[in-house]
Order: structure tokens, then sequence, then C-alpha cells
């Protein structure tokens, strides 16, 4: 029994020994400053980058580090991670600590204790005689008040002596709450967007129809163009995108870098463009004789259309085309092995008539290695192309892209509120003395004193001057 | 012939100029040197100010795309901002302090490359424009001179960079001038500066326009990356530089309010930030690699 008790109060020891650490503004500055540094160790080393990179970089002893704490992927770990909810723990437990006390005593406006003393003890104060009667003086001095946007409080009316409490922008006070809330909000979006979102990348040609993850509906690219300007740089580059649901075309629209096609949750973007690896336009070939070096029935052959070669018995169609050849022995499978066109090749079949006779690999820089038409005197030569452009369309669902918008807007509020909105509290004395009436004032602010003596002056002498009128 | 470089040419002398006077006002306190040196700060932040249109006409686009136009912009905002300042705080003592340091930022982007300084046109992912702005524009044919999401990042990052470049000095001054305060010695030349409470106190209201702005800055350049490449934050070093600048200066607005981090910490941390916000700038630009490696 007595040791169930014990256990309790450690228990609550302990907890309020977390709730402490929490709720420490100490803890704020240090993860922080955490944060800033091991940041920078991100942008240093490079990120998500190949092994071989940070082998060539960094060499073994110190790779074998940078993949153990996940330093290539910096960002998305654990402990970066964990430094982040740590400075969430500490923003919610110091919001639980300090809010309500404050939103209490901020609603409460009026003061525990005003005495003639309570303004001695101020250090922006002011104190002013006015040759003007004590009920005049009075009623200059709330209409001053009120002309200051201050909302005043008449805190005791004794005869000849008055007690007046002011205030003004309390809602500056709360501007950082409102910020130190928007950035969980923030958060929240960032890691909504993470579970229920995707990106995505699609190479895309001209008339292709491509699946949208997630989505009932297809996009189809009807048209991808460049626009360039004089000096022959690129100005831009543009897709037109028309979405397919059910069959049917229900939306066109032109996209382009920074203007992209938004549908249904899902966004569509211009994001690269290049020369196609494994397509064509159209391929130049010629008929060649097998002992001389001239051509002849040289023909313009389309994408996929058999086309008859003039003054010959042959029709060709062109299937396929790589654009730095290459042959993959294991998987009997031709590919291009990179996107430029270093060694470029098409397919073709042959027919002789109606009849396939063979379908043979011809190239630009070897022709003849492999001769086009079996047992023949004649050969087919691949003389040049017209490429194709692809554009790189990114796909992009993030439902909590708008939570962090809202976050943001509601931050930058905050700090409006928080650094210009200051909250002065203003306590004023009237009292009537020989000869004329005497105002002492003075007060506090949460910021600035530099504004607030001003305003504590300018109070003063327009008490004086507008007395003196 | 490039007007703009003939008007980047006078304001860098008149920024030597507005400097030596600034300085001179602060060795010897005359009234008639104050007035000289608060109306050569007008006149060449009308002269930066030409920098930025002539460049907007030569361009055809907002005058902040490349390094060099963006020093100008940085420049002119420290000027506005300083001259701000002296308005409503009058001290001309801290114009000898800022105008040096506007003085060596013109000096350093009179020294980038001639690359730097050209009229280049925009790339298409810097061409970001306001539907509703470009709309409204062609009524009259002006549709190019439509702004968007990426001018308004660029704006607003810079008048943040300026007010931080502003606390720092501020903050170099108060730890000067602190250091000798606490030492209970004093000399002729630090006795021109405000009281270290008042450097403190101006150095935190620098900062409170610069983190708004720059967080502005950052939102919209998030803004701007989503439309332009589909996502907010990609921790791409610039951004994740913004970010470290951002934990600086929030860690200082934190210190300010705690125990035992005012005063010369705080000062510290102001003090980094704007050493970060350097490297934002021009170190990510030329030793980094990524997405801003333009600007």
């Amino acid at each position: 029994m007595a040791k169930a008790k014990e256990n309790k109060a450690l228990h609550q020891k302990i907890g309020s020994g977390i709730w402490k650490f929490f709720s420490s503004l100490k803890l704020t500055i240090t993860v922080l400053i955490l944060l800033a540094f091991v940041s920078i160790i991100g942008t240093v080393v490079e990120q998500n980058q190949p092994l071989e990179n940070y082998l060539m970089a960094y060499g073994e002893g110190w790779t074998k580090f940078i993949v153990y704490a996940k330093i290539n992927n910096m960002y998305y770990t654990w402990w970066y991670n964990g430094l982040i909810l740590t400075l969430c723990l500490n923003i919610i437990v110091c919001t639980f600590e300090r809010f309500p006390t404050k939103w209490k005593s901020l609603l409460k406006h009026k003061p525990s204790k005003f005495d003639a003393t309570t303004i001695e003890r101020f250090s922006n104060k002011r104190t002013v005689k006015l040759n003007a009667g004590f009920e005049e003086t009075r009623e200059h001095v709330e209409k001053l008040l009120k002309k200051s946007r201050y909302k005043t409080l008449k805190f005791k009316s004794e005869k000849d002596e008055d007690f007046i409490y002011g205030w003004r922008g309390v809602i500056g006070r709360f501007g950082s709450d409102i910020t130190h809330v928007s950035l969980l909000l923030i958060l929240f979006g960032a890691i909504i967007g993470g579970f229920y979102g995707y990106k995505d990348f699609k190479v895309v040609y001209t008339g292709d129809t491509i699946r949208v993850p997630d989505v009932d509906y297809h996009l189809r690219l009807d048209k991808f163009w460049m626009e360039y300007y004089d000096t022959g740089q690129i100005k831009q580059y543009n897709s037109l995108l028309t979405v397919v649901e059910d069959g049917k075309d229900v939306l066109t629209k032109q996209i382009w870098v920074n203007e992209p096609l938004d549908y249904k949750g899902v966004r569509f973007y211009q994001s690269t463009w290049g020369n196609a690896w494994n397509r064509v336009k159209s391929a130049n070939i010629a008929m060649i004789g097998k002992d001389s070096e001239e051509l002849y029935s040289v023909t313009d052959i389309e994408w996929q259309v058999l086309t008859p070669i003039p003054n010959t018995e042959y029709n060709v169609k062109l299937i396929g085309f790589a654009a730095d050849f290459a042959y993959d022995e294991a998987s009997n499978q031709v590919f291009s092995k990179s996107a430029e066109p270093e060694n470029p090749a098409i397919q073709i079949e042959v027919y002789r008539g109606e009849r396939l006779i063979s379908s043979p690999w011809i190239f630009v820089n070897y022709p003849g290695i492999f001769p086009a038409i079996p047992d023949s005197d004649e050969d087919i030569v691949f003389g040049g192309y017209m490429g194709v452009l692809y554009s790189g369309l990114s796909l992009n669902k993030d439902p909590g892209v708008n939570i962090v918008w809202l976050g943001c807007s509601i931050m930058i509020t905050g700090f409006f509120l928080t650094f210009f909105i200051y909250h002065r509290r203003l306590w004023v004395h009237v009292r009537k003395v020989e000869g004329g009436t005497e105002v002492s004032l003075g007060g506090l602010i949460n910021k600035s004193n530099f504004v607030f003596e001003r305003e504590i002056e300018n109070i003063a002498k327009k008490l004086q001057g507008d007395n003196k009128k | 012939m490039i007007l703009s470089l003939v008007f980047f040419t006078f304001s860098f002398i008149f920024y030597l100029i507005t400097a030596l006077v600034y300085i001179a006002n602060w060795f010897v306190k005359k009234k008639w040197l104050g007035q000289i040196a608060t109306t050569m700060a007008f006149v060449t932040l009308f002269s930066t100010t030409m920098v930025l249109i002539m460049r907007a006409g030569e361009s055809g686009h907002a005058p902040f795309s490349n390094l060099f136009e963006s020093m100008v912009l940085f420049v002119w905002a420290v000027n506005i901002g300083y001259l701000l300042m002296e308005y409503r705080y009058k001290f001309k003592s801290l114009g000898a302090v800022i105008m040096l340091l506007e003085f060596l930022a013109m000096l350093s982007a009179s020294m980038l490359p001639y690359r730097f300084k050209s009229v280049e046109p925009l790339n298409p992912a810097l061409q970001n424009k306001w539907h509703f702005m470009v709309n409204f524009l062609e009524k009259f044919g002006l549709e190019k001179y439509a702004i968007g999401w990426l001018d308004f990042h660029v704006f607003c990052t810079f008048i943040g960079y300026a007010a931080f470049a502003i606390s720092f000095g501020l903050a170099i001054t108060y730890l000067v001038k602190n250091k000798y305060e606490v030492k209970g010695k004093t000399n002729y030349l630090l006795d021109r500066f405000p009281d270290s409470k008042m450097l403190d106190e101006l150095s935190y209201i620098a900062i409170a326009w610069g983190f708004p702005f720059l967080t502005l800055g950052i939102v919209t350049g998030a803004i701007w990356a989503n439309e332009a490449w589909g996502r907010p934050w990609s921790w791409d070093p610039k951004e994740t530089w913004s970010a470290i600048t951002w934990l600086i200066y929030a860690s200082y607005l934190h210190a300010r309010v705690t125990r035992g981090w005012r005063g010369r910490r705080a000062a510290w941390l102001a003090v980094l930030g704007f050493l970060a916000i350097i490297f934002l700038y021009w170190g990510v630009s030329f030793i980094l690699p990524g997405l801003h490696a333009y600007a």
C-alpha cells in the first residue's frame, strides 16, 4: 500500500520532470540552434546520390558512417524528425503551460491594486500639473486616451481623486501563440501530404494516353512544342493536355512551366522535355546495290506506317529506334544505353509484296553489317531521321498542401500581431491639488519601450498644450 | 551602352561619399555635416532607384532576376530602411555603420563578373505571373510588366535581408559598446552611439521587420516552387539554408525573452543570423549546387 503510493509519487515526479523539461524556453533555443546546425550537414553532403559518389568524395570509412546515420537522406531520418517532434512537444507543452493564465490575466482588465504609489514604480511615467479644474481635466484625460485608441476603465472614483486604467493591443500578446499553433498546422499538413499524396513522373509522347494513379480518368497529350527567344535560348515549353473520362474528352488545357493543370485533386506539371531515345518521327532510307556505292530509291518512312520503296518490290515499316544502340544478350533485347544519339539505329520490317521477309536493325554509322534483305543483291541503308520530343510531366497529389498554406497565412498573421501590435497598459491618477489639477501617468508595454516613452510624453504634452489654449 | 550600369557606377560613387560624410559626422558632430549626410543618403537612394527602373526597362521584367540585380535591390532596401530609422529615431551616428555596410555591398556587387551584370531573358521556370494581373494589364498592352509569385518572393526576401543587415550593424555596434560599458570605460566615438539598451532594442526592431518578411519570402517561394516543380519544399540547399537562417532568428527571438540569453548572447545570434544570410545569398549560389543556381 505504502509502496504503491510511493510509486505513484515517483510517477508524478517523473511526469512533472518531463513536463518541466518540455516547458523550458532553454530547450526551445537549444533545439532551434541544433536544428539549424544539423541542417547544414545535409546541404554539404549532397542528398540521395548513388553510393559511388559518396565513396569517391569521402572514402570508405566516412561513407559507412554516412549510410549508417542516413546522412544521404538526412531530412527524413528518425533523428532529424525527432528534433522537429521535440520542438512540437515543446510548443504544445508551453502553450498549455502559459496560455490559460495569460488568457485569464489579459481578459481580466482590472488591475488588482491601484493607488497613489502604483505609478511611481513604473520606469515610464510622467507627472504634469495643470491649471484646469478637476472635472474638466478628468474628462480631458479620458478623451485623450480614447483618441489614442485606449480602452479605459475607471478603477475607482473618489472625491477630488480619480484612478483611470487604460489598455490597448491585448491581441498582440496572442500573436506568439497563434504563430506556434500555425507551425504545428504546417507540419500537420506536410504529414498529411506525405501519407495520402504521391508524386510521379511520366515521359509522354504526342498522342499518348497515360493512366493517372488513384483516379478514374486518363490524360492524353495532344501536342508538345517549344518556344524560343531571338537569341536562341529556350523561352518556354508547352503541352496541350486533354482529360479523358469514361472515354469522353472532358477538359483540354495548355500547360507550361509554372502553369499546371489541376483536375480532381491531381496536378500535372510541365517539368522537363527531351529527345526521345526509343522512337522517331520519320527515317530516311535508301536502296544500295551490293557491289556499287550508288544509292537509289531514297525515301522517307514514317513511324509505324507501311511505305513502298519506289521502283522496287519492297514495302517497309519503321518499328523501332535506339538513340544509343545496345544489345542485351541475356534477355535478347535491344535498348538505348543513353538518351544521346551516340549510335542511332532503326528497326524496320521489310515486306516483299505483302510477305514479311525480315525485320533487321540498321545503323547510320555501320551500314550493311546486318543485311536487310536476305538472299538478295540489294540492301537498305539508314541515312538519317527526324527525332521526336517527349514531354516530361510530373504528377502530384498533395491533399495536405492547402493545410500548409492555411498554416502559413496564420503564421504571417501571428507575426503581424506579435511584432507590430504592442500591448500597452496605462495607469492614470488625476487629483485635485492647490491651484489646479495634477495628472500622473505611467505604465507598461510588452515591447519597444521607446515607443511607449514617446507616447506618454505625447499625452503629457497634449494635456499641457491643450490646456494652454 | 546599358544605362542601368551607368547609374550603378554613379550609385557606387555616391555610396562611398555618403559613407564618408556619415563617418565624418560621427567624428565631428556638426549640424551641417549631418544635413549633408542625410541629403546624400537621399541622392544615393534616388540613383539606386534609377538603376532598378532602368534595369526593368532594359530587360522587360522585374529587375531582380540575377545576383547583380538582387544586390542592387538589397542595397536599395537597406537605404530605405536606414532612412526610415533615422527619421524615426534620429540617431545619425548609426549612419556611419550602415552606410559603410552599404558601400561594402556595392563593392562586392561591382566586383561580380560581367556575365552576372548583363541583361538576360527569363528561363522557363522564372516566368511566373499572376493571371489577374496579366489579364488586367493586357487591356493596356502592358502585360509583359505583370508580376507574379516569383517577383513577390524575391522582393519580400530582400526586404528581410535588408532588415537583417541593419540589425547586424546594430548588433555589432551593441557588442562593442556594451563591452566598454561593462568595463566602465568609454570613449568619445562610442559615446556618439545610442546607449547599448537602445541599440539592442533597435536591433530587435530590425529583426522584428526582417523575420516576417523572410517568412513571407520563404512561403511565397514555396508557392512558386509548387507551381513550377510540383512540390512546395524539396530540401534544395537554398531552401535548407533559408530554413537555417529562419531557425537562427527564431532562436534570437526566443533568446531575447529568456533569462541568461538576452543581451550579448542574443546579439551574437543576430550576428550569426546575418552571416548565415550572407552564405544563403552568396555562398549557396557559388559553392553548393541546386535549383537556385541563377540567383
